[in-house]
């Protein structure tokens, strides 16, 4: 009986050192730094330095892009958009325009050639007026 | 006998050991072997979390200043026609018997009733302009605010007709040409749409205060969320008497005042 005590404790620590395993794992494991929960407080990193798309898929479909921002960032509020690159952006037409203003003529060039009139900028604030 | 028992006993605490761990999982989440990530979550706004509200400490306003309503109409764009007609406003200031129309007008002290008080939308948790809207122009976000999506409005002007506060303007000319001072970084209005306060819901996701909050010289009004019991505006309203605009109505306001 007193042979089989040790054995027993052994067995036993072995278990609990088992059991524990995975949270001392965890405990030692690195930290994820401490990303701070996206709320409406705290204001969301915006890369724009890159186009969302390349340039053929934008000139054929970017009426239906800004259609689809439009819809979820103004009524679901999901304003971040995630490029296929991994890039995050805000849904807006500033979004596009932080880029594109240095072309003042960016819209208007190709809508004037194709004869379409959108209705954007009835309200949103074109760089043709813009200082 | 004797090792009957200890066998029991190491196995019921072995059990118990278990069982504690299991627990702990659940409750700390510290604990728990499979971590969920909460940004992940947290990117899409959750509905009816967040209900943004103002408290207007109208014993604090200066008669005479309209520092808010300038910044307010500035920010945004509102054009000013210079005609009552066609007035639109998001932010105003008007009389007591204006803004408190159903409250008690009976013997009221010369001092209360003769100071102007600022009136802007109330942002109903019960909105009546939402319910009328044909085209869902108008719609209660999921934070509360009741914004415009001027994208699809059709300028019935239904809206106008329910709001019992008359915190809805109609653009009855092209507003661009009233628009003093433009700012760059906000759209402007088109002809044949109703405009209203958004409570700033553009300076909300960037973090910032609303512009009439931010630029009041008294920090007349307190903006917070009245879901949360902490906050400071649900603190102001618990420790003082406020009032809201025509509460018979059901509308629910988000906006309160300290008389």
């Amino acid at each position: 009986m007193s042979r089989k005590k040790p054995m027993i404790f052994l067995g036993l620590t072995l278990v609990l050192f088992a059991s524990l395993y995975a949270f001392l794992q965890d405990s030692m494991a690195e930290k994820p730094s401490q990303q701070p929960a996206k709320n409406l407080h705290q204001p969301v990193l915006v890369d724009s330095t890159k186009c969302i798309a390349t340039k053929e898929f934008m000139r054929a479909n970017h009426m239906r892009v800004l259609n689809e921002w439009r819809n979820s960032s103004v009524r679901e509020g999901d304003r971040i958009f995630v490029a296929p690159n991994g890039s995050k952006l805000e849904k807006s037409l500033n979004t596009c325009l932080g880029c594109h203003k240095n072309n003042k003529l960016f819209c208007f060039n190709c809508h004037m050639y194709a004869n379409v009139k959108p209705k954007c900028w009835n309200c949103h604030i074109s760089a043709m007026e813009s200082p | 006998m004797m090792n009957e028992e200890r066998r029991a006993f190491i196995r019921k605490s072995g059990l118990g050991i278990l069982a504690c761990l299991g627990a702990a999982s659940g409750l700390i989440p510290k604990f728990s072997l499979e971590k969920t990530i909460l940004p992940a979550w947290d990117e899409k706004p959750v509905p009816g979390k967040i209900r943004w509200g103002m408290l207007i400490d109208t014993r604090k306003c200066t008669e005479g200043c309209k520092e808010c309503i300038a910044q307010c109409h500035h920010v945004h764009n509102v054009p000013d026609f210079n005609n009552r007609k066609e007035e639109v406003k998001w932010i105003w200031k008007s009389s007591y018997n204006k803004v408190f129309p159903t409250a008690s007008q009976q013997f009221q002290s010369e001092k209360i009733a003769g100071r102007s008080y600022l009136a802007l939308c109330n942002h109903c948790a019960e909105s009546p302009c939402t319910r009328v809207c044909p085209t869902e122009a108008t719609f209660r976000r999921w934070d509360g605010i009741v914004a415009m999506d001027y994208h699809r409005c059709i300028g019935c002007r239904f809206c106008m007709a329910a709001c019992p506060y008359g915190s809805r303007s109609f653009n009855w000319q092209d507003p661009r040409t009233a628009i003093k001072d433009p700012s760059i970084a906000y759209p402007t209005r088109e002809q044949g749409v109703v405009e209203k306060c958004n409570f700033c819901s553009d300076r909300l996701v960037k973090g910032l205060l609303p512009a009439c909050v931010e630029a009041c010289p008294q920090q007349v009004m307190t903006f917070g969320d009245l879901n949360d019991p902490k906050s400071d505006i649900r603190r102001l309203i618990e420790n003082n008497e406020t009032m809201q605009r025509k509460p018979e109505l059901g509308t629910k306001p988000s906006v309160f005042y300290i008389i």
